[in-house]
């Protein structure tokens, strides 16, 4: 399946530029091509015209959304958990998610050749090697290079963070056989889907959304009913205070970044799996998104990043509908509104830090 | 001199400006033990080189017996010093209840967490009524409640409080002072940094006075009381 999907992946999209947004962009567009071809995408749509679109199609772009928006919130979570715990802005998030993207593809390849083909057994394996060897990439970032700057400007963070992500996603480019090329992701999950009129709800849409939300309530439960959850929060509020209760400060930033990191590798996988498509541009448009989603929610607030992220993916959703002609506009319309957004709530739709009482 | 917590010629500098300049002290197991000082004498500074939020760049502290220097701050509270901070610092988005088991952090039995909770709600009623408030919506009174019961929770040999009565109306001070040594009278060592002298030295034993990071005098209160340092301490 590898060796095949190579070719296809090499020869079939040879002309796109992965990795810049106008080539991410086309790149999705022929993911859309594709699913039309399967019939059951909404982006028929985008031909016909707006106000031919019945309910069957309505579900369809709802569906697309919430899938999009769980990927974004997954990614805005992580940006906003790094704020929270250090006020940094950490700009390798989405690139690590590449990397974990990349790790699930490679377990793969490495199952494969083992002769190891059950679909549940491979699937369990990737996302337990992808999360756990992101959570620990996580945790070695913020030793190296995110905890000793934070005596530096917080633009430092930012800008080596920056190179950092560069480093990785060139790295993938480069050392990952035929890097350069969108590799094709294994389809694990069932293929059937269950028809209601025009609208066909596909299983592994709806496992990969079950899965979504139970990653999201697991952080939640994390967060709000445990022990190292309220240091975190502890943490996020007030760092010194937090120390002074006995707190390992340094443990809870290290925690953090394995957390928020695993789960990009898990939105990594789940976009591979949603497109059965990889490449090592995925993370730099994600991130992006990611971050503009945590932004418009509030950095700091994970309800907030969570909302931002269906926001975003509602966004160009209704890009979608309203420029049929031209639905590869949808990030310049989704990312316009959040420009007006941003405008509107320079501090976020939740604001999460409160001034205090003197 | 024992001393539950000894201070041996620490001096303590941000960047490269010395704040503290060789200061001494010891706390005697049991007491209540002031450090009084303008703003700006090193009060705060002091406190943080015990914490290890900012160590010294030399001297040792030495606390139950043991070398506490160098230690991460979480090491040192796990040695049994608890912190109510200047401006009491509550945990702003956390409820009142949270506030206090950040408070028992490094508490590992569920059993002895909720008897102290307990035991603060005992003390302090107001916050059994506001258990699941927001610390932040709190007033500043109630707040030094929260701030007071989480110092409590990890039940310290030596409770370090760092100007209880700034920003508090006079009855409120005043209130604060009892619970002080109601706090010391259960058995709990007690540094109080303090700028409000004559309340403090009513509740101490033992006192300091700091100026421009050096210890200037120290005593029983009544010797400290009329002595001119004290006095040029805060006026000089």
């Amino acid at each position: 399946m590898a060796t095949s999907g190579d070719r296809l992946g090499g020869a079939g999209l040879a002309l796109v530029k992965p990795g810049t947004c106008a080539g991410r962009a086309q790149l999705a567009m022929r993911h859309r091509v594709r699913e039309k071809g399967r019939g059951s995408r909404p982006e028929a749509g985008s031909v016909a015209t707006a106000n031919t679109m019945d309910i069957g199609l309505f579900a369809q772009y709802v569906m697309n959304g919430l899938m999009l928006g769980m990927m974004y919130a997954l990614v805005a979570v992580g940006f906003t958990l790094f704020f929270g715990v250090l006020d940094v802005i950490k700009f390798s998030h989405g690139d690590v998610l590449t990397v974990g993207a990349f790790t699930a593809l490679a377990t793969f390849v490495g199952l494969s050749r083992l002769g190891l083909e059950s679909q549940w057994f491979d699937l369990a394996v990737m996302l337990g090697a992808a999360t756990l060897a992101m959570a620990l990439l996580g945790m070695l970032i913020a030793r190296v290079l995110v905890l000793p700057l934070r005596g530096a400007p917080p633009l430092n963070t930012l800008l080596i963070t920056l190179m950092l992500g560069t480093v990785l996603r060139e790295s993938v480019r480069l050392f990952y056989p035929q890097g350069a090329n969108p590799k094709p992701f294994p389809a694990l999950l069932p293929r059937g889907s269950v028809n209601l009129g025009d609208f066909h709800l596909r299983f592994d849409n709806v496992m990969m959304l079950a899965a979504g939300v139970a990653a999201i309530a697991a952080l939640q439960y994390l967060l709000h009913r445990t022990k190292l959850g309220l240091a975190i929060r502890a943490v996020a509020q007030d760092e010194e205070t937090a120390r002074t209760m006995g707190i390992n400060f340094t443990a809870i930033v290290l925690v953090t970044f394995a957390i928020g990191s695993a789960l990009a590798a898990f939105a990594g996988v789940m976009n591979g799996l949603y497109y059965n498509e990889i490449n090592f541009g995925i993370g730099l448009y994600l991130g992006v998104i990611g971050f503009s989603a945590a932004i418009i929610g509030g950095l700091g607030s994970i309800y907030g990043a969570i909302l931002g992220g269906f926001l975003f993916a509602a966004l160009q959703t209704v890009g979608t509908v309203l420029l049929p002609f031209a639905s590869a506009y949808k990030d310049v319309f989704a990312f316009a509104v959040v420009i007006a957004l941003m405008a509107w709530r320079p501090t976020g739709l939740i604001r999460e830090k409160i001034s205090e009482r003197v | 001199m024992a001393g539950l917590l000894r201070i041996e010629s620490v001096f303590t500098a941000y960047d490269r400006a010395d704040v503290l300049h060789g200061v001494s002290l010891t706390v005697e197991p049991g007491s209540i033990t002031c450090l009084l000082g303008a703003n700006g004498s090193g009060k705060t500074t002091l406190v943080r080189s015990i914490l290890g939020l900012t160590p010294p760049r030399a001297g040792r502290i030495i606390f139950d017996g043991r070398e506490i220097t160098a230690l991460p701050t979480h090491k040192i509270i796990a040695a049994g010093i608890a912190c109510i901070p200047e401006g009491r610092k509550v945990f702003p988005k956390l409820t009142v209840e949270e506030n206090l088991r950040v408070g028992a952090y490094g508490e590992r039995s569920k059993a002895a967490v909720a008897a102290r909770m307990d035991e603060i709600m005992r003390i302090f009623p107001r916050l059994a009524e506001r258990r699941a408030q927001l610390a932040g919506t709190m007033s500043g009174g109630e707040q030094a409640m929260v701030s007071i019961g989480r110092g409590l929770m990890c039940a310290p040999k030596l409770l370090l409080i760092d100007e209880p009565s700034l920003g508090l109306s006079p009855l409120l001070v005043k209130e604060n002072f009892n619970i002080i040594r109601h706090i010391n009278a259960r058995g709990i060592t007690i540094l109080l940094v303090e700028q409000n002298v004559h309340q403090t030295l009513a509740i101490s034993h033992q006192g300091y006075v700091l100026s421009k990071g050096k210890v200037v005098a120290a005593g029983s209160p009544d010797e400290l009381k009329d002595r001119a340092e004290v006095r040029e301490a805060y006026f000089g």
